[in-house]
C-alpha cells in the first residue's frame, strides 16, 4: 500500500455534494474538469438537490450525454427519469455575460452603449486573460442571488494556470480601477488633450513613452473607457468581494481535478496550497483516467512469462495479453508514483481515482459511471 | 517492412525557421516540441527551444536548472529559453528607445503588472515580438542565429489570438513603432518558409475535435500548417483474433499460463476487452482526423516505462525519424516495426 492510500477518504466529496451550496471544479487544461463537473451535478440531482452545472466549453458528446443537443447560455433542464432532484445545465457565454453586466450596472443607457462601442472594452471583453474567470464569478454572483438553486457546480475555464481563477477578480478590478492609468490620464480625462502636463516626473516619462509606443488614440480610448466606466467600478469591486466572500464560506467547496501526470499534478499541488493560504475549502482531488492499481503484478515476471509462451495460437494470444498487462502495470506504477510525489505533504481532504474508461462519455450511463466514482454511495 | 515515409526526411518536416507546437491542453505539446527540437539537432540544425507559458516544462524534462530569458546551450547544438513578458518589455523599451532607466520607474509604479497581465493582448504581443526578434537575428557571417526555433506555443484555443496580438493592437494603435513592427511580424507569419504550426493531439474525441477546429482557424489566419502529431498512441499488443482466443480462455487457464493470481487473470481479460475497445476508437478517430484535417499524420507511441525522462525523448525522436525515412537506431526500443495504426 502506498503512503497516499492511507489518506484516501471517499466521503468528503460526497458530503460536499449533499451539503455544499457551491462546488467549483478546477485544474489544468485537458484533465476532464467539465466531465467531472457534470458527474458531480448528476450526483447532486440524485441526492435530491436542485442542481445547476455551469460549464465553459463542453464537448458536444457531453452535452448530448446530458440529453442536450447544445448547451445554451441559460439553464436547461436535463431529463432524469426516476431522480428525486433536478439537474440543469448551462454554458457561460463571456461576451453576453459581460454585456449584461454593463447593461445592468451602467449609470445610464448611453454610457452602456459608449462602453460597448469602445475598442478597449471590445478587446478587454474578448481577449484579456482573466476576463473569462471574472465573468464566471459575475455569473456565479447572479445565480446565487436568484436563490433558487440548492447546488451550483461551476466548471472553471481552461486557463494558462488553474490559479488564474482565484486571481482574476483582483486582476480585473485592479485593471478597472486603473489607479496608475488614472494618474496618467487625469489631465487627458479632464481636458481631453493636455495630458503631457502631468503629475510627477516618472509619470511624465511614462506617458510620453506610452504615447510614443502606442500613438495617441490608445490614450484617448482609455480616457473614454474609464470616463464611461466612472461609477461602475465600485460595483465591480463590491461584487468581486462578495463572490470571494461567498467562496470562502464552508458551503463553497473546491474539487481539484488532475490527470496522473507531472504537469497537471503540479498545478493541483499549487492550487491546494493556495486554497489553504486563502482559507478556502477543498472537498478533495479527483485523479482522472488513471490505470487500475495492479499492486500484486510483478511486471518483470509477467514479461518473462510472456516470452516463455509456446509457439501456438493460444500461446501467442496469452503472450500478447501478458505484455499488455505488463504495460498497464508499469504505467500504473508510474502514475501512482507521480501522484504521490506531487501531493506529498500537501493538505489533502480526499483523493478519488476515476479509471481510464474505454470510450468517451456519450450518454447518461457513462456520466453515471463518473458520478458513482467521484461520489460513491455511502 | 518498408513503408513510404510520411514526409521526405527531417528537411521536409523542419522546412521552416520556426515551428509552433500547439494542441489542446494535456496532449503533450511540451514533449512533442522537445522531440522536434531533438530532430533538429539530429539533422545538424542549430536549434532553440522556446517556452512561453512559464511552466518550466523543458527544464524538468531535461533535468536542467530552471530556464530564464537568457538563451543557453544546454546540450550540444541545443539552446533553450523561457520567455518572460516583463523581461520582454524592458528589452523592447531599451531596443527602441534606449530607455534603460525606465525599468525602475515601471517596477516602482506597478506598471509592469499592467503591461504584462492586464493590458489587452500586450503580453502576447511581447512574446510574438520577441519571437520575431529571435527569428530575424543574424550571426556575424550573416547566417541566422538559429537554423530552427521550436516554440512550445499556447494551446489551440488561444494560438490564433496569440499570433494575431500584434494586429489586434494595431486596431487600437494607429501609429508608432508597434504598428510598423506588426506589419513585419505579419510578413513572417505569412511565410511558410519562416513559420509553420504543428498540431499535437491524442486520439480521443475532444482533442481530435479541437485539432480539426485549430486547423481551420490557423488556415483562416494564414499560418502554414505542418503535419499533425498524434501523441501517446496505444501500441497494439493483442490482435482481434488473439482477443477472441483470450475471451474463450477460462481465467484459470490464463492464470496458470501467465503465473497470475485468479483475480489478476480475470482483470487481464477485462483489460484485453478495454484494450481492443481503445484500439478501435483510436482507429476511428485517426481516420476521422485524416479525412477532416487533410494533413499528413505522424504518430508517437505511449511510452509505458515506469519513468519518463530525456532518454525516452531520444527514443521518441527515432520513432519519428523512422516515419520520415531517416535513420532510427532506437525506434525498436519503444515499438514493433509495424506498429502504426493505418
Amino acid at each position: 500500500m502506498t503512503h497516499l492510500e492511507d489518506r484516501i477518504e471517499r466521503t468528503d466529496i460526497r458530503r460536499a455534494i449533499e451539503r455544499a451550496h457551491i462546488i467549483v471544479t478546477t485544474g489544468a487544461g485537458g484533465v476532464g474538469k467539465t466531465t467531472t463537473a457534470a458527474g458531480i451535478g448528476l450526483a447532486g440531482a440524485t441526492a435530491g438537490r436542485r442542481t445547476l452545472v455551469m460549464t465553459i466549453d463542453p464537448a458536444r458528446r457531453l452535452a448530448q450525454a446530458m440529453g442536450l443537443d447544445d448547451l445554451a447560455p441559460t439553464p436547461q433542464r436535463v431529463d432524469l427519469p426516476g431522480v428525486s432532484g433536478e439537474l440543469h445545465a448551462m454554458m457561460l457565454d463571456m461576451q453576453s455575460t459581460f454585456d449584461g453586466v454593463i447593461d445592468r450596472h451602467a449609470s445610464d443607457a448611453s454610457k452602456a452603449r459608449n462602453i460597448k462601442k469602445n475598442r478597449i472594452y471590445q478587446t478587454l471583453s474578448s481577449t484579456l486573460s482573466g476576463t473569462h474567470e471574472y465573468m464566471a464569478m459575475e455569473k456565479l454572483h447572479e445565480l446565487h442571488d436568484e436563490g433558487t438553486w440548492d447546488l451550483l457546480v461551476i466548471d472553471t475555464p481552461p486557463t494558462r494556470s488553474a490559479l488564474d481563477f482565484l486571481d482574476a477578480p483582483k486582476r480585473m478590478t485592479s485593471f478597472l480601477e486603473g489607479r496608475l492609468l488614472r494618474i496618467l490620464l487625469r489631465p487627458a480625462m479632464a481636458t481631453g488633450r493636455g495630458y503631457l502636463r502631468v503629475v510627477g516626473a516618472g509619470a511624465t516619462a511614462l506617458v510620453r513613452l506610452a504615447g510614443k509606443v502606442t500613438g495617441m488614440e490608445l490614450l484617448d480610448d482609455l480616457a473614454d473607457f474609464f470616463g464611461n466606466f466612472e461609477g461602475m467600478y465600485e460595483g465591480f469591486k463590491q461584487r468581486a468581494e462578495q463572490v470571494l466572500e461567498l467562496l470562502s464560506e464552508p458551503t463553497s467547496q473546491f474539487v481539484i481535478v488532475t490527470a496522473p501526470e507531472p504537469p497537471p499534478l503540479r498545478e493541483a499541488k499549487f492550487f491546494l496550497e493556495r486554497l489553504e493560504q486563502e482559507g478556502l475549502h477543498q472537498a478533495g482531488v479527483v485523479v482522472n483516467r488513471i490505470q487500475p492499481a495492479l499492486d500484486d503484478v510483478d511486471e518483470t515476471a509477467v514479461r518473462s512469462a510472456a516470452d516463455a509462451q509456446p509457439d501456438t495460437d493460444e500461446g501467442h494470444a496469452v503472450a500478447g495479453a501478458l505484455r499488455m498487462l505488463a504495460d498497464v502495470a508499469s504505467l500504473a506504477t508510474r502514475e501512482r508514483r507521480d501522484v504521490e510525489a506531487a501531493l506529498f505533504g500537501v493538505p489533502l481532504k480526499a483523493l478519488v481515482e476515476v479509471p481510464l474508461l474505454q470510450s468517451d462519455i456519450h450518454d447518461l450511463d457513462g456520466l453515471e459511471q463518473i458520478s458513482s466514482r467521484v461520489a460513491p454511495a455511502a | 517492412m518498408t513503408t513510404t515515409p510520411v514526409l521526405d526526411g527531417f528537411d521536409e518536416l523542419l522546412s521552416s525557421n520556426v515551428v509552433l507546437v500547439t494542441g489542446k491542453g494535456g496532449v503533450g505539446k511540451t514533449t512533442v516540441a522537445a522531440v522536434l527540437a531533438l530532430a533538429g539537432v539530429a539533422s545538424g540544425r542549430r536549434t532553440l527551444l522556446v517556452e512561453v507559458e512559464e511552466r518550466q516544462g523543458f527544464s524538468r524534462t531535461f533535468g536542467t536548472q530552471p530556464w530564464d530569458y537568457d538563451e543557453r546551450e544546454f546540450r550540444p547544438g541545443l539552446w533553450g529559453t523561457a520567455l518572460d513578458p516583463s523581461d520582454a518589455v524592458y528589452e523592447y523599451l531599451e531596443m527602441f528607445y534606449g530607455l534603460k532607466r525606465v525599468q525602475w520607474v515601471m517596477e516602482r509604479s506597478n506598471a509592469i503588472d499592467f503591461v504584462t497581465t492586464a493590458a489587452p493582448g500586450l503580453r502576447d504581443l511581447l512574446m510574438v515580438g520577441k519571437l520575431y526578434e529571435i527569428e530575424a537575428r543574424r550571426r556575424e557571417d550573416g547566417r541566422r542565429q538559429y537554423d530552427l526555433i521550436v516554440l512550445d506555443a499556447p494551446p489551440t484555443g488561444r494560438i490564433v489570438p496569440f499570433l494575431q496580438a500584434p494586429e489586434g493592437v494595431t486596431e487600437i494603435v494607429r501609429v508608432g513603432p508597434v504598428k510598423r513592427q506588426a506589419g513585419q511580424i505579419r510578413e513572417m507569419l505569412d511565410n511558410p518558409k519562416r513559420v509553420q504550426a504543428v498540431l499535437v493531439t491524442l486520439l480521443e474525441e475532444m482533442p481530435v475535435q479541437e485539432t480539426v477546429e485549430g486547423v481551420q482557424k490557423l488556415r483562416a489566419a494564414g499560418i502554414a500548417i505542418g503535419p499533425i502529431v498524434t501523441n501517446k498512441v496505444m501500441v497494439e499488443r493483442v490482435s482481434a483474433s488473439d482477443a477472441k482466443v483470450i475471451d474463450g480462455l477460462p481465467p484459470d487457464a490464463l492464470a496458470s499460463a501467465g503465473n497470475l493470481s485468479g483475480q489478476t487473470a480475470a482483470l487481464t481479460k477485462e483489460l484485453v476487452t478495454a484494450h481492443r475497445g481503445r484500439l478501435a476508437l483510436q482507429h476511428e478517430l485517426r481516420d476521422d482526423l485524416a479525412s477532416r484535417a487533410e494533413l499528413p499524420i505522424l504518430d508517437l507511441p505511449l511510452i509505458t516505462g515506469k519513468t519518463f525522462g530525456e532518454d525516452d525523448l531520444h527514443v521518441l525522436t527515432d520513432v519519428l525519424a523512422e516515419q520520415l525515412g531517416e535513420k532510427a537506431p532506437r525506434a525498436r526500443e519503444a515499438v514493433p516495426a509495424d506498429w502504426r495504426p493505418r
